[in-house]
């Protein structure tokens, strides 16, 4: 319960700050529709068939993009002030940030995706089954952004805790999260497909996303302050940098 | 003192037992009907393909200690194990696509386990990245990586399970005719014992490169708190 209760009072600071000035949302939407425009201009000449292929690359490619950037941004402002330093020494349960962070770059993401699959549908024709089965659509989204961020907001926040470069995000997240953002390319060609055993990879989705989740809250506390002792790397004046 | 020299023992006996290997398998072994010459990939292949994953499970395992008891030589089997699985990786990358070219007639087919070879591979990549040029604090957030990447093993290999794929099954080695088993082991054991014996070497040399470290942080904090010069 306490944990539960710290969530919501972290969550509602993330989102009364964002509601002050709706950046990371109004951000994430523009480049939503910047990504859009730039799939419209090289993809929308293929023919229905080949859309079929290109779609789902085009929504979870738009989704990656749009997550690196919505995390950066949500752990930029703690970077900024220190602020998530302050979190980590204060009476907080570690999870309860993990999970109140996820659930911010969770909502940003899936108003991304209600601007992308909409746009996706307009643009490209081979993209009706997803207004023809909207549930399933929204149900699919979800789990693929549940998994992306899950992810995303571990080493996000692992960046945004040492002296980590923003740059190096994608370089860890792109790699890690392609095997969730594969699953979800696979169930949305069957959406579009009207493959029979679509709804099965739901199933799969959920799965990946309750290991990634479990991991991902797991790690937490250990790759942001480590684990048991004292000193570490973090306190040892490097000589020859991190690693040899 | 067997713990000293086990990886020169291991790499000494790899480097008896590896010519013994290629003999049985280019000269032992039949030319495969269909596949031609190309099919002798097979033995460097798929024992890559393996020590690749292995090398991954060790490597998630080690940061795992790493991450709980801040141990030097965890961290150091982390990375040994991952710069193997990078050379081993880049091996099955590199020999896959001449075994497709053969088989399939195109050396790459997008196949399931093509793909998910290439993605822990870019993984075990982005760790090393991270290791060699990650700011400090930064071996903590490359062993989360490295557990995360371990992880991703069992969901490639049920990746490879759930698409279709053009790829062998893993039934393919089982169902070995005797003769390519008899060629198969010997060159298996040859890569295992070269990989465990650098990975040895490879350890000893991190492990003695962060107590020089450690050495050197002690001589230059009691010379600012002595005044002293010890150099």
């Amino acid at each position: 319960m306490v944990l539960l209760r710290q969530i919501r009072l972290l969550l509602l600071a993330e989102l009364r700050q964002e509601v002050r000035s709706f950046e990371v949302v109004l951000t994430s939407a523009f480049f939503s529709v910047v990504m859009m425009a730039l799939f419209a201009l090289s993809l929308g000449a293929l023919p229905v068939e080949s859309q079929l292929m290109a779609v789902p690359g085009a929504l979870w490619l738009s989704v990656a993009f749009v997550g690196s950037l919505t995390l950066t941004r949500v752990f930029d402002r703690e970077r900024e002030s220190d602020t998530l330093r302050a979190l980590l020494v204060g009476p907080v349960n570690r999870m309860a940030i993990y999970f109140s962070k996820a659930a911010v770059a969770l909502l940003v993401l899936l108003l991304a995706a209600a601007v992308l699959v909409p746009g996706l549908i307009v643009i490209f024709p081979g993209a009706a089954p997803m207004a023809e089965r909207p549930l399933f659509t929204a149900a699919m989204v979800l789990l693929g952004c549940i998994g992306y961020v899950a992810v995303g907001t571990l080493f996000a926040a692992g960046l945004a805790a040492g002296s980590g470069k923003n740059v190096l995000l994608s370089l860890i997240l792109h790699p890690l999260t392609t095997p969730v953002l594969m699953f979800n390319l696979v169930a949305t060609r069957a959406l579009l497909e009207a493959h029979p055993g679509a709804d099965a990879y739901l199933g799969r989705l959920a799965a990946v996303d309750v290991v990634l989740v479990v991991l991902g809250a797991w790690l937490f506390e250990p790759v942001l302050v480590g684990g048991g002792g004292s000193g570490g790397d973090a306190a040892r004046p490097a000589r020859t940098g991190a690693g040899r | 003192m067997i713990r000293r020299f086990l990886p020169d023992g291991m790499l000494l006996a790899a480097a008896l037992i590896f010519p013994y290997s290629v003999a049985r398998i280019f000269l032992d072994t039949p030319i495969e009907r269909t596949m031609g010459t190309a099919f002798k990939i097979f033995f460097f292949h798929v024992p890559m393909g393996w020590l690749t994953m292995l090398m991954a499970v060790i490597c998630g395992v080690a940061a795992a200690i790493e991450l709980r008891r801040r141990s030097t030589t965890a961290s150091a089997v982390a990375l040994a194990a991952a710069e193997i699985g990078f050379v081993c990786g880049l091996g099955v990358l590199l020999t896959g696509p001449i075994w497709g070219n053969a088989t399939w007639g195109k050396p790459w087919t997008g196949d399931a386990r093509q793909m998910s070879t290439a993605l822990l591979w870019l993984v075990i990549a982005a760790y090393l990245l991270i290791r060699h040029y990650g700011p400090s604090g930064s071996r903590r957030l490359a062993a989360g990586l490295a557990i995360f990447g371990a992880v991703d093993v069992p969901i490639i290999y049920y990746a490879v399970k759930l698409w279709k794929t053009t790829h062998p099954t893993t039934e393919v080695v089982g169902s070995l005719p005797p003769a390519l088993w008899a060629a198969f082991w010997p060159g298996l054991g040859a890569i295992l014992l070269c990989t465990f014996g650098l990975m040895g070497l490879r350890i000893r040399q991190l492990v003695l490169a962060e107590q020089l470290d450690e050495a050197w942080v002690r001589v230059t904090d009691r010379e600012a708190t002595d005044g002293t010069d010890l150099s």
